[in-house]
């Protein structure tokens, strides 16, 4: 079943420069879909362009079947607490004034009366940051800290907890891994995988590591400047009829 | 436990003996002004030609002025007036500032830029200016001073906030936070606020020295509160022919005024170190 | 060996953050430092050009091509670094100085060295940067106007006009995506084979040791844990460390770690 088909979505950063260029895909339910490219190809706008931050110029985002490209905030409410994101930057992606548990409670409180939780359970705020931080493996303790008393992995880490906090359907990872060393990256991988499993999750995952992303990923998007040049199941990956844009990634990792 | 201890640390040392002394002096000011208000004991403009220009006695404790007013009195009283007008002055000028900073910091495109430009309208004249023309205009008077130290003051407090508003709400948080939908003021109230309220703070104290001496400045020149009323400037301008005789009547205005500049520069210097998360994170 | 590093140690006034560590580079070299942040492999690479902070103090000895460079004056230093040593960073934008043309840049670095006629420093500038595949319009441009790749190729180029017999890489391609990381890698290693300069090439992305390094040393925590052939340790690592950051980065296909397989098929 798709749960999210996004058809011939084209986007303008400025009036004659185009960012996305007339993309369709769709994703399944329970899949991760891998998106690669390089800096500037346009991936993270797409990113944008579907969770509905960024307007669209043209084209339709179907989100179980269901258009989303013109609703208005109001009506996206529904739809948004199905749909989470984790940035590239985790520093960024908290807010350095708030207590971890605060910036990890903040979806959950805004769903608060929409929400069934089938894994998790709220009885009360610090039971279920407990619960959340001890999904993504962290000691209970960090609940009080700030952003800035823990490691870039720790973080990153908070931020995934934040996206399944109210146990969304689909998840964007944009680069998750790209600010993070070596040994953290391939943890965080780890555990991301292993979420998705036991929540249910559909992941649609950004990044420029093709190697990465051929190991998390059921199928694979190719985009480069603007267009997707290739699309293909992960074991399809040393075909011979791919895109030459694919061979020069693969030939890189 | 190490771990514990190194996070702390630099918090402790925070709280400097300066910080502390600022804080401790301007409670004390706040209650020895709250006391004079309570219990007074001379009639502030009771003028008793009889007893003019005494020296320290008992009954007045920094003597008498040419009219024969007791001067401590006049000068816990002067306190009132030149601290209580300057708050009241930075308060609205916060009030104003700070609601027309978030708006045209988070609605940016064309509000943002009006917004701006009246800010800039305003800040184009130099505060002496725009005092002198209302007084000129409206007649000298406390209240046309005040009115004229917010017109020109709240413009900081704007471009301040906005500024603020404008990078934090491009930062990662606030996008996940619109995801979310989370509702404009919502993100404001939880997720911008907390970083505008040390910024404002900050420049709230340094600002407090910068309108005290202002409002004494144009007590001096007569453009400020109207005599009898005691007020720190207008005291230093009532004394300024007793100069060569008695020099203590103005140096007992004046040094009021450096202490309590003095003190709120201090509170701001530590209040900015108090609010600088950043220095420490680094 | 080119440059020999023995038994240096960096300490700050509280720690030793470098601690005791030896490595030699042969000439014509691509020797990788590898370890995660804050292993002092970056350090260490400042400390042979002497461009440490002044609060951290270096012991032990560098030998590069038969002079004691910890012992050498300030003077004596300058007609080496630059010359003879070269450096690039990880940070492309602020290896630049923004108001100042790319064309500017080069002038100022051939200038120093002794290049005195202008007319000559124009020509070499010029084919320094078609070398890097650059385009010659780029002399006149400013920083900003390039992209990260273009602008990595340019500190190559600058880094190379004047020959050098040592190039220091610390984390040359980390800021960039890894398309144009590879470009840029590929550039010096074809570089790399038209002058002859050793490369001591800090990292710690497995993939560019993998497919450029001849020998590489693993640092952690101040100190190499593990040293030797690109071979030896890709393939059967020793250490535990070694192993694990072996592991933690990801390949494509079922070759080697180190690639061997890749090498036969071509």
């Amino acid at each position: 079943m798709s749960l999210l088909t996004i058809k011939e979505l084209t986007k303008f950063y400025q009036a004659d420069k185009v960012a996305v260029d007339h993309v369709s895909f769709h994703l399944n339910k329970g899949e991760c879909l891998g998106l690669v490219g390089e800096s500037g190809c346009g991936k993270s706008t797409l990113a944008r362009c579907l969770l509905r931050i960024e307007p669209i110029d043209s084209g339709s985002i179907f989100f179980e079947n269901e258009a989303i490209e013109n609703l208005h905030a109001r009506n996206l409410f529904p739809y948004r607490k199905k749909m989470q994101i984790v940035f590239q930057n985790p520093t960024a992606a908290l807010n350095p004034k708030l207590k971890v548990k605060d910036s990890l409670i903040d979806p959950f409180i805004q769903f608060k009366k929409e929400l069934s939780l089938s894994h998790f359970s709220y009885t009360s705020t610090d039971a279920f940051v407990k619960q959340l931080l001890e999904a993504v493996e962290l000691p209970a303790d960090l609940a009080h800290k700030y952003p800035h008393e823990l490691s870039g992995g720790q973080r990153q880490r908070v931020t995934i907890a934040r996206a399944i906090s109210i146990e969304p359907e689909l998840i964007v990872l944009d680069e998750p891994t790209a600010s993070l060393d070596v040994i953290s990256q391939k943890a965080v991988l780890t555990l991301l995988t292993e979420l998705r499993e036991t929540l249910n999750l559909s992941y649609l995952f950004i990044s420029h590591d093709l190697a990465a992303v051929s190991q998390m990923c059921q199928r694979i998007l190719v985009m480069k400047e603007c267009r997707l040049v290739d699309q293909f199941n992960t074991d399809r990956l040393f075909d011979n009829e791919r895109h030459s844009y694919t061979k020069e990634l693969i030939s890189i990792f | 436990m190490m771990n514990g201890l190194t996070l702390r640390l630099p918090k402790l040392k925070r709280l400097s003996w300066r910080g502390i002394a600022a804080l401790i002096g301007l409670i004390i000011i706040l209650i020895v002004v709250i006391y004079t208000f309570v219990f007074l004991r001379h009639d502030p403009n009771l003028t008793n030609l009889d007893e003019r220009l005494q020296n320290m006695s008992i009954q007045h404790p920094f003597g008498t002025d040419q009219l024969g007013r007791d001067v401590l009195t006049r000068l816990l009283l002067g306190a009132q007036q030149t601290i209580g007008y300057s708050l009241l002055a930075l308060f609205a000028a916060i009030i104003i500032g700070v609601p027309f900073g978030l708006i045209a910091g988070y609605k940016r495109g064309v509000i943002d830029r009006v917004f701006m430009r009246v800010g800039d309208g305003f800040l184009a004249f130099p505060d002496t200016i725009v005092a002198i023309v209302l007084s000129g205009l409206l007649g000298p008077g406390i209240g046309n001073l005040v009115l004229a130290i917010i017109m020109i003051k709240w413009v900081s407090y704007a471009r301040l906030v906005r500024s603020t508003v404008l990078s934090e709400s491009q930062k990662e948080y606030v996008l996940v936070a619109r995801t979310n939908g989370l509702s404009p003021s919502k993100i404001i109230r939880k997720h911008i606020l907390p970083h505008i309220v040390g910024h404002v703070l900050v420049l709230a104290s340094l600002d407090l020295g910068k309108i005290i001496l202002l409002i004494s400045a144009f007590s001096y020149i007569g453009l400020g509160v109207q005599p009898p009323t005691p007020e720190w400037g207008a005291m230093l301008n009532e004394s300024r022919p007793y100069f060569q005789s008695r020099p203590e009547l103005m140096i007992y205005p004046g040094l009021a005024i450096v202490a309590v500049v003095l003190l709120t520069n201090m509170a701001g210097d530590y209040l900015r170190d108090h609010f600088d998360v950043k220095k420490e994170v680094q | 060996m080119i440059l020999s590093i023995e038994q240096v140690s960096i300490s700050s006034r509280e720690n030793k953050i470098v601690d005791n560590v030896s490595l030699s580079v042969g000439e014509g070299e691509w020797f990788a430092i590898v370890g995660q942040s804050g292993s002092g492999k970056s350090l260490l690479s400042q400390a042979i050009g002497q461009m440490l902070p002044t609060n951290l103090k270096v012991e032990g000895k560098i030998h590069f091509k038969g002079s004691e460079l910890l012992s050498l004056s300030r003077k004596q230093f300058q007609t080496i670094r630059g010359k003879k040593i070269a450096y690039i960073f990880q940070d492309y934008q602020s290896s630049f100085t923004p108001f100042r043309t790319i064309g500017q840049h080069f002038d100022e670095y051939l200038r120093t060295h002794g290049v005195s006629d202008a007319k000559r420093r124009r020509i070499e500038s010029i084919y320094a940067l078609g070398s890097v595949g650059l385009d010659e319009n780029l002399y006149k441009k400013y920083p900003f106007q390039l992209s990260g790749g273009q602008l990595q190729r340019a500190s190559i180029a600058i880094a190379l006009t004047l020959s050098p017999d040592l190039l220091i890489a610390d984390e040359i391609t980390t800021a960039l995506d890894s398309v144009s990381g590879h470009r840029v890698l590929e550039l010096l290693a074809k570089k790399q084979k038209e002058t002859g300069c050793a490369i001591l090439f800090i990292t710690h992305d497995w993939r560019h040791v993998r497919r450029y390094a001849n020998r590489l040393a693993v640092m952690k925590d101040g100190e190499i844990v593990e040293s030797g052939g690109k071979h030896r340790i890709l393939d059967h690592p020793k250490h535990e460390y070694t192993k694990q950051l072996i592991e933690a980065a990801p390949i494509l296909g079922q070759g080697l770690p180190s690639g061997l397989q890749e090498v036969e098929k071509r």
